[in-house]
């Protein structure tokens, strides 16, 4: 059982000057898994990384490596790659030295080195460059050569630092494509971070959220959109956020302003709400937009703002008490000003504690 | 394992720290003892009898104040020469752009490798010509612009966007206005250091100043020092290293305060 | 357009001409003026300068004092090389990648001879090193052994002088070569340690080859400045002796120069050592591309 976790964190701790930029974070990747960690600038997905990869001490904690902590192993042992950011290849070397390099101090055949590295400068496409200086390729390229030194390795787990966040938006979806044929192709264990949600959400078979040291939510893709554990992870992820308004509940009856907005439905009573204030999450895509009140829980709203973007028109809604919500509708129907209903629709409806902010429902 | 090794290196690099002080403290301490003692307890760094008398005999030999100045007065002349010129020229290079300024600087920045006797009796020729031999002003005036100090000078004004020179031109403040007003108050603490670096090289030069300086009375401290260090033996070290305290105050004491900055100008005239 | 033009003009000529007109009258004319009398016999003095021809260049190469003096330069630059820049060079590698406390002390500490007077440094080593009353003389006379006297042995006055030029130089360029060594990016030095190379073969095989450009502006500056620094201590301690023994290129000069009044044979050596430093600058020019990069 032990061996299918590839790599674990034990209550990792991690202080800079005093300050916990990690605190006491518990984390299980399996064999073959592609774990992708996602967070703001600052929240400690890297400085975890780095740990992994045996960069950075922890404060406290343990790390296992298939079992093995990985203070007590030689970084051999280890067997790790690594992708870094400006991908940290080796300037003085061409292309095929640079995949060459480590296999060469670390002794693997004449043969054997020539035999790996001609397979993945062909799956890479690299094999036109080979005799390049990395200051003669283009940022895809040297992103390639960067992950191409990483397989040539066949190191158990593979960690990626925001590897394609030096490379041109064009580019960008197809390196990110490139990376999942190669996931699907080898099934090598992947940690990947990230600050951008959609190169998460399409690369990662669970994500971790992490925020302010800590793990906030870690799970699938789907569950992390639709079922987001707490308030922040809710916002985080989804453009544009998701809507929060502060509703009450009372007596089998949501308001918003002292407006009502549902009461005494099946769904109410089945979240088993606690009474008191509480927060309503709704994605804008959740949100139907009228022209006129049909049942009398719609709220009324102005179009304060419209940006269409061609598929698909995005509303900021005035819904009196300074408040706006914003929506995301496919019928290129309104304009600045024009008064509208609103409507929330209810089963997509997730509610966080005024406390904890954790999600209810969870 | 490794910590072990680690502290291996600690006690080479401990070592070399001892090879390089050591020297200058039992210079210090030396000053402050006897003769008899500097020979008898020569390793003895707190002085047995500790005693002044090093400090007023070299009182009573020579003019110690006015050595004081005369390296003083040289050394600032130097030091307001070199940056004047250099803060000028490197504004030149920055912000104008003009025909041949590639090859300007080339040229500017090669002076760095010229060795000196190469120019040596030329300038001697110069400075005896024009009356300036046994002056401050006879070793300062052939070293009133460094290259090195272009450099500095130019690397501390990558710092400054040039957008915002551009805007100032845009509005018509004059480059002068802009020189005065905003380069210099924002290279201030660069001026301090190359500054202090130009002052300490000229507080301790020898070559130049003794071929200029014959006259006694226009001795500078390393050529009085000179004078104290016999090549036939029986030289009187205390007397010596008394006086080479004396010389060394001055730059310890500016290498105190501005250390960061000096440190942080070595490097740079390295890089690129 | 035309007139800022213009104006534009003068001022970049205003703040350059201070620079430019210094380097002229007190570099670029001397130069050329050392290259005129390199062909005439004079003393300095006397109206009259006899033309020569190239008398005082071929002389350097047959005169036996002059060939020594040159041999001497060659054991200077060799010994220079090792003292002043690689074991600094080693020095500041351990410094960066072997330790981790204390890097920047040993920086602080390393530097402060280089702030003293080469005529300080020439005073204590004549002291730690005298013979009779030195104190390393005395130390030994404890194990029952004499400190030869190395004022009379070429040999061994030319590696005193050199240990006081060390003395001086070695904080400096263990800066310098401190400075370069921290320029290399940190995560090429991570990527090394993530595929476990081996700390000295990661020096060899990524650092020295990335750190080569100011490595050799710095070995550069070793010969070029060592040599002249070198002219303290000999003029302080030795006075070139034994019989020229620990005399070098620039010494020679000088003492040609002003002391034997042979301003000829001065000139010649003079041009002899600029052509040698104009090699060594066309090297660095072309070694260290890039040097030009900041302005413009």
């Amino acid at each position: 059982m032990g061996s299918e976790i590839a790599l674990e964190l034990k209550k990792v701790t991690k202080k800079f000057k005093g300050t916990n930029v990690i605190s006491e974070m518990d984390l299980k990747i399996k064999n073959g898994e592609f774990l992708v960690l996602l967070g703001p600038s600052g929240c400690g997905k890297s400085t975890t990384l780095r740990m992994m990869a045996g960069l950075e001490k922890p404060s406290d904690g343990q790390i296992m490596i298939a079992g093995k902590d990985s203070q007590k192993i030689s970084s051999v042992e280890r067997n790790i790659a690594m992708v870094f950011q400006d991908y940290a290849l080796y300037p003085n070397m061409t292309v095929y030295q640079n995949l060459e390099y480590a296999l060469k101090i670390h002794k693997v055949e004449k043969e054997e080195r020539k035999r790996r590295l001609e397979k993945i400068l062909e799956t890479l496409n690299l094999a036109a460059y080979r005799d390049r200086l990395p200051g003669q390729l283009s940022g895809g390229q040297k992103q390639r050569v960067a992950l191409g030194r990483g397989m040539a390795k066949k190191s158990s787990i593979f960690l990626l630092d925001e590897p394609l966040s030096n490379i041109d938006v064009q580019l960008r979806e197809k390196a990110r494509d490139e990376i999942q044929n190669l996931h699907e192709k080898n099934q090598q264990t992947i940690v990947y971070v990230t600050h951008d949600q959609l190169e998460a959400m399409a690369l990662g078979d669970r994500i971790a959220i992490i925020n302010e040291g800590k793990i906030q939510m870690i799970d699938t893709p789907d569950n992390i959109y639709n079922h987001p554990a707490n308030l922040f992870v809710a916002q985080f992820v989804g453009t544009p956020q998701m809507n929060i308004l502060e509703v009450n509940y009372q007596k089998e009856m949501l308001t918003l302003n002292e407006r009502p907005l549902f009461f005494n439905t099946e769904h109410l009573k089945n979240m088993e709400l606690s009474e008191g204030n509480l927060y309503l999450g709704i994605r804008p895509e959740h949100i139907i937009v009228k022209r006129k009140q049909e049942i009398s829980l719609e709220l009324p709203a102005r179009v304060d703002q419209v940006i269409d973007y061609g598929r698909y028109q995005q509303l900021t809604l005035n819904i009196g008490k300074r408040q706006t919500i914003k929506a995301i509708i496919t019928n290129n129907e309104f304009k600045n000003d024009d008064l509208v209903y609103v409507l929330l629709s209810e089963k997509r409806a997730l509610f966080f504690d005024h406390a904890s902010k954790k999600n209810v429902d969870a | 394992m490794n910590k072990f090794r680690e502290g291996g290196w600690h006690i080479l690099l401990l070592l070399i720290c001892l090879v390089l002080l050591l020297p200058v403290v039992f210079m210090i301490s030396n000053s402050f003892k006897t003769l008899q003692d500097s020979y008898h307890s020569m390793l003895q760094i707190i002085p047995l009898h500790p005693t002044f008398s090093n400090y007023t005999t070299l009182g009573r030999q020579i003019d110690l104040l006015r050595l004081i100045w005369n390296t003083f007065f040289m050394a600032a002349i130097v030091t307001l020469g070199k940056l004047i010129t250099g803060l000028f020229a490197a504004y030149a290079f920055k912000y104008f752009s003009f025909k041949g300024k590639k090859w300007i600087y080339l040229i500017f920045v090669s002076t760095i490798f010229v060795p000196f006797t190469v120019i040596m009796i030329p300038n001697y020729l110069v400075i005896s010509k024009i009356n300036l031999l046994n002056t401050a002003p006879g070793v300062a005036l052939p070293q009133m612009c460094d290259a090195t100090g272009i450099m500095l000078f130019l690397k501390a004004m990558d710092k400054i966007p040039k957008s915002l020179i551009e805007s100032l031109k845009i509005d018509g403040i004059s480059s002068h206005m802009i020189l005065k007003d905003i380069i210099i108050p924002i290279l201030r603490p660069s001026i301090i250091s190359i500054g202090a670096i130009f002052f300490i090289n000229s507080w301790n030069e020898y070559v130049w100043p003794t071929l200029i300086l014959k006259d006694k009375s226009s001795f500078t401290l390393p050529l009085a020092l000179q004078n104290y260090i016999s090549s036939e033996g029986g030289t009187n070290f205390p007397l010596a290293m008394a006086l080479s305290t004396i010389m060394i105050i001055v730059p310890l004491f500016i290498y105190l305060i501005f250390q960061r900055y000096i440190l942080n100008s070595i490097s740079n005239s390295g890089l690129k | 357009m035309n007139s800022s033009g213009s104006k534009n003009k003068f001022l970049t000529i205003a703040y350059l001409s201070p620079t430019a007109v210094i380097l002229l009258v007190f570099m670029v004319i001397p130069i050329l003026y050392t290259l005129y009398l390199s062909f005439f016999d004079w003393n300095l003095i006397s109206p009259t300068k006899n033309f020569v021809g190239l008398e005082n260049y071929t002389s350097i190469f047959t005169d036996s004092v002059n060939r020594k003096v040159l041999l001497n330069t060659i054991v200077y630059i060799l010994l220079l090389l090792i003292l002043n820049f690689i074991i600094p060079y080693f020095i500041s590698l351990i410094v960066k990648f072997f330790i981790n406390k204390m890097k920047n002390s040993y920086k602080i500490i390393f530097f402060i001879p280089s702030l003293f007077s080469l005529v300080v440094g020439a005073m204590l080593f004549s002291w730690i090193m005298n013979p009779i009353s030195g104190p390393v003389a005395f130390l030994m006379r404890h194990f029952g052994v004499a400190l030869p006297n190395w004022t009379n042995s070429s040999a061994m006055a030319i590696v005193m002088l050199c240990l006081i030029t060390n003395w001086k130089v070695f904080g400096y360029n263990f800066v310098l070569l401190l400075t370069g060594l921290g320029s290399i990016p940190q995560n090429i030095i991570d990527a090394t340690k993530i595929d476990s190379i081996p700390r000295w073969k990661m020096v060899r095989d990524i650092v020295l080859p990335l750190n080569k450009s100011i490595a050799f502006y710095v070995l550069i500056l070793t010969i070029v400045q060592g040599l002249q620094y070198v002219f303290t201590p000999i003029s302080v301690i030795t006075q070139g002796g034994p019989y020229y023994g620990s005399s070098n290129i620039f010494y020679h000069t000088y003492l040609n120069a002003f002391v034997l009044y042979k301003t000829g044979n001065a000139s010649a050596l003079a041009v002899i050592t600029f052509l040698v430093f104009l090699i060594l600058l066309y090297l660095e020019m072309k070694f260290v591309e890039g040097r030009m990069g900041n302005c413009e």
